[in-house]
């Protein structure tokens, strides 16, 4: 793991940028959100400094926080605890033994025993050895004891989706494998201002959420965010752009995909497309998605993960229930291929700008 | 650090060959990677062959008689905590049998019994303090006993009724409950290893003084929660107590084909953890040494280990039955020749703090108790068949108000094929 890591991280901090470069440009542009005036005074954050910005603040707040994971203690290999050992203790920032269940299952107890648990898990690709202690464990906790005990104060934090070459360890998303399992929250954010403001509201969160941060974001994507503290709410979905012709769903780094061939469909085709961030994957915001749906009667899902059982079937299967008379095209799913996530065909697996742009096309022609 | 350099720069003296890069290197070795224990370089090959080292021995206080091998070992209970500490034994054992008994006439739907390691549950239940929290595998129901949980609330869980604290979520003999620090049981073995460290670790930052206890046995053990466990809480000094109840069986596995080492106790050296293993049927080793562990554990926030060598005298569970695997001789030897309840009941008698009269007599108060609390549980209703929605999360989602709607309406038209009689309405 150590390796890989290394050489990913590299990648991601940009010593070798302009050799990626050289094989294929960015697959996605990054278009700053603006944060809500009301959230005060903004500076310019990353994606991980927006991390370390909403952990920072937990961590000064609540004197129960604590941190940790895998090599978080120097700051984390993508940077996201940067001097956070350094300002709140080793008690509270600590490198763990490399062992993901077990990471997950200390994070439980601590959260039972009343801490509050940000527990890192380095890549979402090794979050499987502790898919028993979530899934089995965390997510089950408050119901089997009748809410005699319960671990909502643990929120696992671990990175998600492409990264340009991060081939099949360093690239899932495995977010559909969590939203079958009742009892957690699984939040995925689009950028620094989300991050922020969703990974408070997992924290907070009574309940134990995963939180997954497209890694490929983290030093590509900047924008002002705003310094103080802000929850933004769990279960939402939001409206980035308004459209009547068709909707397009997303989340992660995908959003701005999706958003990216709204434009191309607009410029060249048109077409007026409604653009939607999920953010929550469960539980997730069926009557945004279905009220977009009602009105403009056409819609495409877009995920990165596998096209089967990923999480684009369950929101086409509910759509389609709940906007049966108002649909005029099939639900279109445009998502990874089924297939591990190969290394030098990334840019012909991911499902680009292109192929969204492409259903875009064939679903309003149908 | 001083000292210990000069010793190092000592040892490496005696060494033949020695130079400077090997005193360099040594001292590297031992204090950054093998946690200041001192070692060398050895120019024979030989391998560490733990076929052929002894095993670890094993503690006891007393003799399969009762009697004191040391007098100074006797922690001297007095007669109010020695009849404690026997009621709740047999209490368990009286229970054991009607639950067990009731399974078979399909009353309650399963259940596990606790013979033969009473001991180990009694003596290291009555060593820690009362807000010590605990987290079982299943086979701990005396440490619950000996905390006063009630009968009533034991039936109501294996019943799941409205009384359950559980609310009929889980199957029986997963018991939970926070008034008595008693973290809920749940099926996947050896998942509350880790989950026992990450709360003691939480205990050690609160300044509050409590340890944590964890039982499992000897099948878990081999599970991967197990060694993140031990390995977190010896590096991240967790004051935990891991208690190993090593009945010679995971169903029907025997120990000779779960771990080819020194039983479980073997383990802990290498994780850095300190270690002991016990006369499980002894209640006073079980007890010393749980009591000298808590020490250990509250004072220099570090884990230990105890495998308490025991007998599982009880079939797995309802669902197993033993003699597929083994000898109804075996199990009879046991039960005759080291019964843990046995031994200590001898000590009480020798005390003259119990009589035989009196146990009769106990024993049938303590099947009467057991029987009213079984046939309390027997009629009371459960919760209404919304109840499945709740406590999936701390509130209702949409999706799940959704759900609970459509099994209202389901219910509307057809409840009648529906045990809804043993239900509340609301």
């Amino acid at each position: 793991m150590t390796i890989l890591t290394r050489l990913a991280n590299n990648g991601v901090q940009g010593a070798m940028k302009p050799f990626v470069a050289s094989r294929h440009a960015s697959h996605f542009n990054f278009i700053p959100s603006v944060a809500d005036p009301s959230l005060g005074e903004t500076t310019k954050m990353n994606l991980f400094t927006a991390i370390n910005s909403a952990m920072d603040i937990t961590l000064d707040k609540d004197k129960t926080a604590l941190i940790f994971g895998e090599d978080v203690g120097f700051g984390g290999v993508f940077r996201c605890t940067n001097e956070l050992r350094n300002k709140y203790g080793s008690d509270r920032v600590f490198n763990t033994p490399l062992c993901e269940q077990g990471i997950a299952g200390f994070g439980i107890g601590a959260a039972v025993a009343g801490a509050t648990v940000i527990a890192e898990i380095q890549f979402g690709d090794y979050i499987f050895p502790a898919f028993d202690q979530i899934t089995n464990e965390a997510a089950k906790y408050r119901y089997r004891s009748g809410s005699e005990f319960e671990c909502g104060k643990l929120t696992i934090r671990t990175t998600w989706g492409c990264v340009g070459h991060g081939g099949l360890y360093h690239s899932q998303s495995p977010e559909a494998y969590f939203s079958h399992t009742p009892g957690l929250k699984v939040v995925i954010p689009r950028g620094p201002i989300q991050a922020k403001g969703l990974l408070r509201a997992c924290i907070e969160d009574p309940n134990p959420c995963v939180f997954f941060e497209p890694k490929i974001l983290y030093r590509s994507a900047v924008e002002e965010v705003p310094v103080g503290d802000y929850l933004l709410p769990l279960e939402k979905a939001e409206i980035i752009k308004e459209g009547k012709d068709i909707t397009l769903v997303g989340w992660g780094t995908q959003v701005h995909v999706i958003r990216e061939a709204a434009e191309m469909a607009e410029k060249e085709l048109g077409i007026s497309c409604e653009v939607i961030d999920l953010q929550s994957i469960l539980p997730w915001d069926l009557e945004s998605v279905a009220n977009s749906v009602s009105k403009t009667g056409r819609l495409i899902v877009s995920h990165e993960a596998p096209i089967t059982s990923g999480f684009g079937a369950e929101i086409a299967s509910s759509i389609q229930k709940e906007c049966f008379l108002n649909l005029e095209a099939p639900i279109e799913r445009v998502c990874g291929y089924d297939t591990p996530f190969p290394h030098v065909f990334e840019t012909f697996y991911i499902p680009s700008k292109w192929r969204v742009f492409d259903a875009i096309k064939k679903t309003i022609n149908f | 650090m001083a000292s210990r350099l000069l010793k190092l720069t000592r040892l490496s003296g005696l060494t033949k060959r020695s130079t400077c890069t090997d005193q360099f290197r040594l001292n590297e070795y031992s204090t950054k990677y093998l946690g200041n224990r001192e070692v060398t370089f050895t120019e024979t090959l030989s391998f560490e062959d733990s076929h052929h080292s002894k095993a670890i021995p094993i503690y006891r206080v007393t003799k399969s008689d009762g009697q004191f091998l040391n007098p100074k070992d006797d922690p001297h209970f007095d007669k109010e905590q020695a009849m404690k500490m026997y009621k709740s034994m047999t209490l368990l054992s009286n229970m054991d049998k009607v639950l067990y008994d009731s399974q078979r006439q399909g009353r309650i739907s399963f259940y596990m019994t606790n013979s033969g390691e009473e001991g180990c549950h009694v003596g290291s239940a009555a060593a820690l303090n009362p807000s010590d929290l605990v987290y079982a595998q299943y086979r701990e129901t005396g440490v619950l006993m000996y905390r006063g949980f009630p009968l009533s609330s034991m039936m109501n869980q294996c019943y799941g009724n409205e009384k359950d604290l559980g609310k009929g979520k889980h199957m029986p003999v997963h018991f939970g409950t926070k008034d008595y620090h008693f973290v809920t049981i749940s099926s996947p073995l050896t998942t509350q290893l880790p989950q026992a460290v990450g709360s003691a670790y939480a205990f050690k930052r609160d300044g509050s003084k409590k340890v944590v206890i964890v039982y499992f046995g000897d099948g878990a053990a081999s599970e991967g929660d197990a060694h993140a466990a031990f390995n977190f809480a010896a590096t991240l000094r967790a004051p935990v107590i891991f208690f190993c109840r090593n009945n010679g069986y995971a169903i029907s596995t025997p120990t000779s084909e779960q771990y080819a080492g020194d039983g479980i106790a073997g383990r802990g050296a290498g994780y850095g953890i300190h270690t002991i293993r016990v006369d499980g049927n002894d209640l006073f080793a079980v007890y010393n040494a749980t009591k000298a562990a808590r020490e250990v554990a509250v004072n220099e926030n570090r884990p230990v280990l105890i495998e308490a060598m025991t007998y599982r005298v009880g079939h797995h569970s309802t669902s197993d039955d033993s003699t597929a695997y083994r000898t109804a001789e075996e199990v009879e030897e046991w039960k005759s020749k080291d019964s843990p309840i046995e031994r200590f009941s001898k000590y009480i008698i020798g005390k003259g703090y119990w009589s035989e009269d009196e146990d009769k007599a106990w024993t049938a108060q303590a099947r009467r108790e057991v029987l009213k609390a079984f046939n309390a549980a027997e009629q009371i209703k459960k919760l209404p068949p919304s109840e499945v929605f709740n406590d999936v999360y701390d509130s209702l989602p949409r999706h799940l108000q959704r759900q609970a709607g459509e099994l209202k309406e389901h219910l509307k038209e057809y409840g009648q094929h529906y045990p809804l009689e043993n239900f509340n309405k609301h």
